[in-house]
């Protein structure tokens, strides 16, 4: 992946050709899921209509769901860029997430300097759970799969205690739903919906665009500047292409891992802002797991670009509500869904690879 | 603590340890052959769902374990396919798969039983031998068979040679794809024997919690070797029974006696001394030719 | 006139953009050894993997001993008697050597093992030829030529009469090719065929029957023995008169810029890589190495370019001692690398030519600015600038470094390490696998560097281009330099006794 500006030629025509073919061939399958379950493709797509796109409400709220899946899709695409593959995502923002509720509830600042400053842990948080991983893969060699795989399940008891004891907003054992105080009225995001109405867009209140949606712009726009801006993005793609040439070139190799993952670990800690500062206003591990193997998926499928995790990142909530709808309207279950997410991305790196081969022969052939 | 505790402490151990050690084993035949196989965690779950589904079909758990390994064994083969055949990345490959299989699960588990997240009891059941699933007690001659194979047999031979250098391999005549599908292929269908003593009885959506992952982390500690794999396997599976045994009476919050076994497999990792290789060619995808 | 052992009628073999093999007609005799000659890219790899069964020929025939041969995969040319010894060795380094000779072709009952039968044959096979290595060592224990020997035990042990040698002599000492050749002579009695591909033409007049020539795909000429020369051969293959010699300027040398004391490296198994190196290279001097692989040379330039743990030693750049100075510091203090392994470390296949010829500079300014932003326009400039001033072939500097050919690879590499202005510029085999145009090219550009008042340090396992470039050389066997030679002093022969170690 060049910085250097191409021309929108051939190649990139081919290039982008996998993804679109592998969404695709996913939903042929899932029409074939429909089928199989008894219902009729058209009812289902029809359904899907429906539930997802069929008034600018509904669209609202698929871009809403998407910021909190860009986050996580961002996550695993800058660990990638490095070649470090972050597993663990889930994890750091299940803790990042806490670490953030924390500085919401505990401290106490005005709302201009509040807010970033929970955006600024919820980070932290997320570079702290992945510091051992990240260390241990320098230090020790230890594959980073399998440890920030771990990491996820520790994380998980972890806040699950956290939360449940010396933690608890309301006493130990008193909830279905344990939980930690409520986060300051400063810390809180709130709604932009009535900005897009200047654009002639209506929103209604339900659905969340806030100020998540404001850290997920700026935080985007900071990643593609390093990533393909800087020298410091330009080396760390440098470390994902190729250990070898990179140490060779005088890198270092082993802090830019490091830095990757760290930095991946702290985009990951944004994943609950929504969810947490925005939506409930309290911090439980009740909060939407899973989002941490999605954003593989949207990374993959993105291609590790932040423009193409946008719009995997939209693509993900769409089939989410996709599933919903299925759900409600047919008697096609939700976990469908998870069974087309896993063959799209088998489909499109399979494609990813078929493309890639005959995009090479066709540049050799050039250079003759 | 008499005696008999010390005995039901080994005996169980044994059965506790089975579904990694099972797991692990696979993954030595799979990663020598040169393919990483982080699929396994989503074909254990497969494979535990289809034991219990496949008896309950055909009233015996025999019907079960076959049909277990026979599912193992393909859910493997699309890993196989994408990655020996495609030369997809083999991680991403067994993320997918992984993600796939959750769902896969889920969804015949609604299909066939009315319910995502579990399924009913299963009647049929293994014999218990000294108390506890005897298909556990197939560990140790399987185990000593596998090394026998890997070391002593002309396919075992051939599969280490792709494993550490499959172009050497091929200028030799070996059919390099066909003894990395061979590798694989047998990773999955061990993951069925995984599921046999796992719990046969139910399946219950993230049962296998991350079992599949710690068989990697007992394949490296036991430095993918066979022997070794399952030694290791015993390290963790030993270390959970102990917790189950005494975690009432360990001081402890719950949670973090359940955060145990990812805990030690990141410590066995950390704590590695000297450089365990893997297979020389492990995790690349080979290219005919390309020499 | 006998039947040819082999013959191959109008093969022909295409890949995407290039005819690999055009209409090509060559054949061999029993008892002769027949040279394979041309460039690298030239075609003779394809032809011998076709040969081989790792490629299909889109068109022509194959023939042994006078019948017609179809050849799918390496078994069936196995079976047709047709053996292959590799330029990179085909072993399994953590198996024994019995093991690798064993491996495709073993003995067994119902599917297990028994090495007892192989070993049995294999110990007459080495006696039978005088070939003789230890059975159960593993492979990576063993020294390169060696290694080689396990090679040829591989195909004589399946019943091969047809032997294809891929540039053997690279890695060799003139003593070991003296063997090699002696061992050739042989087997020509016992009745095989050998083809012998190489590109040392002093090699191959000294073994060859016959030599065929080979250029972009198309046999030029078969020649025998006595109508070759040395500068025939060399204009068939590139089509035009060949400057064999390079020219060699004079040049006053000037104070030491690397001074290499002492230095002692251990393996990770314990035993000394490098065991006490002692050297000088001044400013405006070639220093070559001489040596065969594996004697530390490695480990050496490893050592200069980058940080490495060393038990005791020092290496000082006009003075200064560098140990401990990471690679980026070493490269700023004015050295340069031309890597061995250019496919992996060389270059970012993926990336544009631009950016592979800023690498190890990206990070300065101008290509940077204050705030570390890059700025494309500069290194595009530069590009453009280097590409036009090395004769790179290439669309424009956008093209993806993957697409050039290898010698074209190559050039970029060493248009990068001397737009770096080094003081000292270390080359490990800088000619490797590249074709006799960029060869010729890349030899003139290191006599611009000494012009240039550079200190060049040259590592090559060609003994021929170390002893044309060099203008002192030093032998290294078992991780020393164990003596020097001054330009006017330098004897092949005497060198390679060295090499071997036969004169410590």
């Amino acid at each position: 992946m060049s910085a250097v500006k191409v021309k929108f030629d051939k190649y990139r025509f081919l290039e982008l050709l996998s993804p679109v073919l592998g969404f695709l061939a996913s939903i042929v399958v899932l029409m074939i899921i429909v089928v199989a379950v008894g219902e009729s493709p058209v009812k289902a797509l029809v359904a899907i209509y429906k539930f997802s796109l069929s008034s600018s409400a509904k669209i609202a709220t698929i871009f809403s769901m998407s910021i909190p899946l860009f986050f996580a899709g961002i996550a695993v695409a800058f660990a990638f860029q490095a070649g470090v593959f972050n597993i663990g995502v889930e994890g750091q923002y299940f803790f990042g997430g806490l670490v953030g509720a924390l500085a919401g509830i505990y401290f106490h600042l005005p709302p201009l300097i509040h807010i970033p400053v929970v955006v600024l842990f919820s980070m932290l948080g997320g570079a702290l759970w992945a510091l051992i991983p990240a260390i241990l893969k320098v230090t020790k060699n230890v594959h980073e799969v399998i440890s920030t795989i771990m990491f996820n399940s520790i994380a998980l008891a972890l806040v699950n205690y956290l939360v449940n004891d010396p933690l608890s907003g309301l006493g130990k054992g008193k909830s279905l739903e344990p939980q930690t105080a409520k986060i300051q009225s400063t810390a809180l995001f709130h709604k932009i919906n009535h900005v897009f109405s200047y654009i002639g867009w209506k929103i209604p209140d339900y659905v969340y665009l806030d100020y998540s949606l404001i850290v997920a712009i700026i935080m985007g726009f900071i990643v593609w500047f390093v990533l393909f801006r800087m020298r410091y993005g330009f080396e760390i793609r440098a470390v994902g292409t190729s250990l070898d040439v990179a140490g060779y070139a005088g890198m270092k190799v082993k802090n830019l891992q490091l830095a990757a993952f760290l930095i991946s670990g702290a985009l990951g800690g944004l994943i609950g802002l929504q969810e947490i500062f925005a939506i409930r206003g309290y911090y439980t591990y009740g909060i939407a797991s899973g989002l941490g193997f999605d954003g593989i998926a949207i990374a993959l499928i993105g291609k590790n670009s932040p423009l193409g995790v946008v719009f995997a990142s939209i693509l993900f909530a769409f089939l989410k509500q996709a599933g919903y709808g299925l759900q409600f309207y047919t008697a096609v279950p939700n976990s469908a869904i998870y069974v087309i997410k896993g063959l799209m991305i088998l489909f499109i790196v399979v494609i990813n690879e078929i493309t890639a081969k005959y995009i090479r022969a066709l540049r050799k052939k050039e250079a003759f | 603590m008499g005696v008999s505790t010390l005995i039901f402490f080994l005996v169980k151990g044994l059965e506790i340890s089975a579904p990694i050690a099972f797991a692990a084993l696979g993954a030595v035949f799979s990663e020598r052959s040169g393919v990483v196989n982080i699929a396994l965690e989503g074909i254990m779950i497969v494979t535990s769902f289809t034991i219990v589904w496949a008896s309950m079909a055909f009233h015996s758990i025999w019907m079960g374990l076959f049909f277990a390994i026979v599912a193992g064994a393909l859910v493997a083969l699309i890993h196989a396919v994408v990655t020996i055949t495609f030369k997809v990345d083999q991680i991403v490959s067994g993320v997918a798969i992984n993600i796939f299989a959750f769902g896969l699960a889920r969804f015949l588990s609604q299909k066939v039983f009315g319910q995502e997240t579990q399924t009913p009891t299963n009647p049929y059941l293994f014999p218990q031998v000294l108390g506890i699933n005897s298909v556990a007690l197939w560990l140790i001659p399987i185990a000593l068979i596998a090394w026998f194979v890997l070391y002593r047999t002309v396919f075992g031979l051939r599969l280490r040679t792709v494993g550490e250098n499959p172009e050497a391999g091929d200028t030799l005549g070996l059919n390099v794809y066909a003894l990395r599908y061979a590798g694989v292929v047998i990773s999955g269908a061990l993951c069925g024997l995984s599921a046999a003593t796992l719990f046969p009885s139910q399946w219950i959506s993230g049962m296998t919690a991350g079992r599949g992952y710690i068989a990697l982390a007992a394949m490296i500690f036991g430095r993918w070797d066979p022997i070794g794999a399952v030694l290791a396997s015993l390290l963790f599976g030993y270390a959970d029974t102990f917790r189950i045994m005494f975690e009432t009476k360990i001081p402890i919050p719950g949670q973090f006696v359940q955060m145990f076994p990812y805990i030690l497999a990141v410590v066995v990792l950390a704590g590695m001394v000297g450089k365990a290789r893997a297979p020389a060619a492990d995790g690349k995808p080979y290219e005919k030719g390309e020499g | 006139m006998p039947v040819p052992l082999l013959e191959m009628k109008n093969i022909t073999k295409r890949f995407p953009g290039v005819l690999a093999n055009d209409h090509v007609n060559f054949n061999l005799f029993a008892g002769e050894v027949h040279a394979l000659v041309g460039e690298n890219g030239a075609g003779k790899t394809t032809l011998m993997k076709i040969l081989y069964g790792l490629y299909s020929p889109d068109e022509g025939e194959i023939y042994v001993k006078g019948k017609r041969s179809v050849i799918k995969k390496p078994r069936e040319a196995i079976h047709y008697g047709i053996g292959m010894v590799h330029q990179h060795f085909m072993l399994v380094p953590p198996f024994s050597v019995l093991e690798n000779i064993v491996i495709g072709e073993e003995t067994h009952r119902a599917g297990i093992l028994d090495m007892d039968a192989p070993a049995e044959r294999v110990k007459k096979i080495m006696e039978d030829n005088s070939l003789f290595v230890d059975l159960s060592a593993k492979v990576e224990d063993i020294p390169v030529g060696l290694q080689q020997r396990v090679e040829i035990l591989k195909i004589l042990y399946r019943g091969a009469e047809i032997l294809v040698f891929d540039e053997p002599t690279a890695v060799l000492t003139p003593q070991e090719v003296k063997e090699l050749f002696k061992t050739f002579r042989e087997m020509k009695k016992q009745g095989k065929g050998i083809i012998f591909i190489s590109h040392k033409l002093d090699e191959v007049l000294e073994i060859a029957d016959r030599i065929t020539v080979i250029r972009r795909g198309k046999i030029i000429k078969t020649l025998n023995i006595e109508e070759a020369t040395k500068p025939l051969i060399a204009e068939l293959m590139v089509g035009k008169p060949v400057l064999l010699e390079v020219e060699r300027p004079t040049v006053k040398m000037g104070d030491v810029v690397l001074e290499v004391r002492d230095l002692v490296m251990k393996s990770p198994r314990g035993y000394d890589v490098l065991s006490g190196v002692s050297f000088e290279v001044r400013a405006g001097e070639i220093y070559g190495i001489a040596g065969v692989e594996g004697n530390g040379q490695t480990e050496l330039i490893e050592a200069i370019a980058g940080e490495v743990k060393l038990e005791s030693g020092d290496i000082l750049l006009n003075g200064e001692s560098i140990l401990g100075w990471d690679v980026r510091r070493r490269r700023e203090a004015g050295i340069s690398h031309i890597p061995e392994d250019r496919h992996r470390y060389g270059l970012l296949l993926p990336y544009t030519l631009a950016e592979n010829l800023t690498l190890g500079m990206h990070y300065k300014e101008p290509f940077v600015n204050r705030f570390q932003v890059i700025n494309r326009k500069k290194i595009r400039e530069f590009a453009r600038a280097v590409i036009r001033k090395y004769d790179i072939r290439t669309p424009s500097e956008l093209t993806p470094a993957h697409a050039l050919s290898g010698g074209n690879q190559q050039k970029v590499i060493v248009a990068r390490e001397l737009s770096a202005e080094p003081r000292l510029l270390l080359a490990a085999q800088p000619t490797r696998g590249v074709d006799i145009g960029a060869t010729e090219f890349i030899h003139n550009q290191l006599m611009v560097a000494k012009k240039e008042g550079r200190a060049v340090l040259l590592v090559s396992a060609d003994l021929d281009e170390i002893m044309s470039l060099s203008d002192r050389i030093g032998v290294m066997f078992k991780g020393r330099i164990i003596k020097e030679f001054t330009r006017e002093k330098a004897v092949k022969e005497e060198i390679g006794f060295y090499m071997m170690g036969e004169k410590e």
